[in-house]
């Protein structure tokens, strides 16, 4: 009797924690191999003086934190080069982040909406995620031709009298950094109005059914009930959102043909990052400016996260 | 017992390791007959002529050469793409597999001394390159490295011109006849007078801001980098800057990229344009629209100022398997008198070959229907006398493209000079960490 109680124990104490092991295993070696190992390089090798000089390699050399002093040396205008290209990349993203969540956020209501009920939403759907399909350099060439100054748009703008002469968009701060905005806008709002119609169709129907019974507005439904409820949702795309925005590259990279033009308003970080890695590879450079990169991306995701999430009980 | 199968053991292991190190310390020799001939290459250009006159297209619808089927990797210029991969492609090459590796590249004059002063490019007399008796001096001094080692073949001779719409030529100038149009755009005060006619009468000089860059930049009396690694602009390159300004500011141009639609847009029959810059190749290979549409209404002539622009050399990589194969590309270019004759008549090259090309110069019958039935290979040939190769280093294709790009900031009125320059020069030392950029 007492023999078989103990067997029992024992079987009933065989732990299964080590088959959860072994499935989480593949996801970390993966991340060890590809992208922790990699991280970790590139903060090493940004200590280092490391490029090529024609076909020569020149380093590794450790010269300390030189790098880093070189991109936080004011230039002769007294402007920080890197803060610059920095300041380049949020106020292109938040140009086109706010249309992009104010219009998925309706999109993903109305269509998750059982009183509106519209029909053809799946066309809708994929109409709306198609851009984010197209290559983002495929689409940046294709609105380069629509808007260059022989393109189909300055053709109707002049014939309808709105300019007398050719614009070209790609020469002025604002309608470059629109254009910009525009593009990431329109592949990228179909993905969150996706995301966020799933986090609606979580929430609990009978909560929305209930507000309506008692008579509350769909505004308020919006903003009493949806969006506390999406909140997890939507800090998740709005961070995902923000580290993308961060790291814009191919876009203006060829809107501005390389350049960043007009005097290099439209230079982003991950530009400035990649014409160090041109033909002299200096992985010095641009490890530093990746580590100033991914700095800067953790402060202000801690500052967008601390901020939407603080009145949580 | 146990120790017998450590000593065996050891004495495997030793047998492996020395095996390893007698194969490290020998000089090694590539094994030649490789099935692939692997090229690399920017653009299509050469491809076509390759598979035009040289390489046998077999039944499987590939090309060969000899038994060795050809493939290409073709990477735009732009931006240094073509180079990053190239670079990549050359630093492995010792020990890519046989299907992996170049055998033989082109490149281009702005960067050619990238690779000639490497030993990833081999001494192409050693592989049975040796007659160089009608090629041009220039297409030789531009592959030589510093020691006057032969690395490469250029299968173009470039001497260059200004190609004029005679139509318009009629109309402002009252003549389309070449040596009559010379004669009035013979220097550049008389091109700038002409450049005020042309706006008066509604049409624009030149194609871009650009569009005369090659005639600045290829007269230059100091390189772009000096030998200190210092940037510095030279005195040409500032008389561009002041042309550049003079034509965007009096419209006596478009402003825009050289290569952009609405620079080639100009070359259609309905452009406004007067004159383009570029040699042989320029209208073959960049004037599609003209050849569609006006075809015959073009013609050439020396210009303002002498200059050349581009060539195009073949280079053998070293550690290729085909080094036979690679050798009997770049003679038969050089010196195959059917190709080159070939490359003259029906593509319209002027070609690294003297004697061919003075043959087509002497014989009366022959002219360019594109250019009205005028002898261009016979004004090339003049040209192509004083070419000087001088001054080019391995910055060269950034900077041209740098300074361009940059400086028509200020043509387009979004920056001061001064910013549009130190733009350029922020560029530059990105891309070049060990070039001094400060004034």
């Amino acid at each position: 009797m007492k023999s078989t109680t103990t067997k029992e124990a024992k079987a009933k104490s065989i732990s299964y924690a080590k088959w959860g092991y072994i499935f989480i295993l593949p996801f970390f070696l993966v991340y060890a191999v590809f992208t922790f190992y990699p991280q970790i390089l590139t903060i090493y090798y940004s200590f280092f003086k490391y490029f090529r000089d024609g076909l020569t390699w020149i380093g590794p050399e450790f010269i300390g934190f030189d790098n880093y002093k070189a991109l936080l040396t004011p230039t002769a205008e007294g402007t920080i080069d890197i803060l610059k290209y920095f300041g380049n990349t949020v106020i292109m993203w938040v140009m086109g982040a706010v249309p992009q969540f104010v219009i998925a956020l309706a999109l993903a209501v109305f269509f998750t909406s059982t009183r509106l009920n519209i029909k053809g939403q799946s066309i809708m759907k994929t109409v709306i995620y198609m851009p984010n399909l197209i290559m983002a350099s495929a689409f940046s060439m294709l609105f380069f031709t629509l808007f260059s100054t022989v393109g189909p748009i300055n053709s109707l703008f002049v014939s309808m009298g709105i300019i007398d002469k050719a614009f070209d968009f790609f020469f002025c701060t604002i309608s470059m950094r629109t254009l910009v905005a525009l593009l990431n806008f329109l592949m990228w709002f179909g993905n969150t109005t996706i995301l966020l119609m799933a986090g609606i169709q979580s929430i609990d129907e009978s909560l929305f059914e209930s507000a309506r019974l008692d008579g509350a507005s769909g505004l308020r439904v919006f903003f009493n009930i949806t969006m506390p409820l999406l909140k997890p949702i939507f800090i998740y795309t709005f961070i995902t959102s923000m580290i993308g925005g961060l790291q814009m590259f191919d876009v203006p990279n060829i809107l501005s043909n390389r350049t960043g033009q007009p005097n290099r308003t439209s230079e982003t970080m991950v530009m400035y990052l990649n014409n160090y890695l041109g033909v002299s590879k200096n992985f010095g450079m641009a490890g530093a400016i990746s580590v100033v990169l991914f700095i800067l991306t953790a402060v202000l995701s801690v500052i967008v996260f601390k901020t939407i999430d603080r009145d949580k009980d | 017992m146990k120790m017998k199968k450590l000593m065996s053991g050891l004495l495997v292991a030793t047998m492996i390791l020395s095996m390893v190190f007698v194969g490290c310390g020998k000089e090694e020799k590539v094994e030649q007959g490789g099935k692939t001939f692997h090229i690399m290459a920017w653009n299509e250009e050469f491809k076509g002529f390759f598979e035009k006159y040289y390489a046998e297209k077999h039944d499987d619808g590939e090309y060969y050469v000899g038994d060795a089927k050809v493939v290409w990797t073709i990477v735009p210029n732009e931006g240094s793409a073509y180079q990053d991969a190239l670079d990549a492609a050359l630093l492995k090459n010792k020990d890519a597999s046989a299907e992996d590796k170049v055998d033989m590249f082109l490149a281009e004059a702005d960067y050619i001394a990238k690779y000639t002063q490497s030993d990833l490019t081999m001494d192409v007399k050693s592989i049975g390159v040796t007659d160089f008796a009608n090629a041009y001096q220039y297409t030789i001094d531009a592959a030589s490295d510093t020691n006057g080692v032969v690395k490469g073949v250029s299968f173009q001779c470039c001497p260059a011109g200004v190609v004029y719409r005679r139509s318009i030529a009629l109309d402002v100038l009252g003549t389309d006849d070449p040596d009559e149009v010379q004669e009035k755009l013979n220097s550049w005060d008389k091109f700038n007078a002409v450049a005020a006619e042309a706006k008066a009468k509604g049409y624009y000089m030149i194609g871009s801001d650009s569009e005369a860059y090659r005639v600045f930049s290829n007269n230059t009396t100091s390189p772009w980098v000096d030998k200190d690694g210092n940037l510095q602009i030279d005195a040409s390159i500032q008389a561009w800057m002041d042309q550049a300004e003079l034509y965007a500011q009096n419209e006596y141009t478009l402003v825009g990229d050289i290569w952009g639609e609405a620079k080639s847009q100009q070359m259609l029959d309905t452009g406004k344009t007067m004159c383009f810059f570029g040699p042989a190749w320029y209208y073959n290979f960049c004037m599609p629209n003209a050849m569609d549409t006006c075809s015959g209404d073009w013609g050439l002539i020396e210009g303002p100022q002498a200059y050349f622009w581009g060539g195009t050399w073949m280079l053998a990589a070293t550690y290729t398997d085909n080094e036979a194969e690679v050798a009997g590309v770049m003679n038969a270019f050089l010196n195959n008198e059917e190709i080159c004759e070939n490359l003259v008549s029906k593509d319209l090259q002027f070609v690294n070959n003297k004697k061919v090309n003075e043959k087509f110069a002497s014989d009366p019958n022959y002219g360019n229907a594109f250019l009205g039935g005028q002898n261009d290979t016979a004004l090339f040939v003049e040209l192509a006398k004083n070419i000087k190769f001088e001054n080019h280093t391995q910055y060269d294709q950034a900077c041209n493209e740098g300074i361009q790009q940059y400086f028509r900031e200020y043509l387009m009125g979004t920056v001061t000079k001064e910013q549009a320059l130190e733009n350029f020069r922020k560029y530059i030392k990105e891309k070049f960490p060990n070039v001094n950029v400060d004034k």
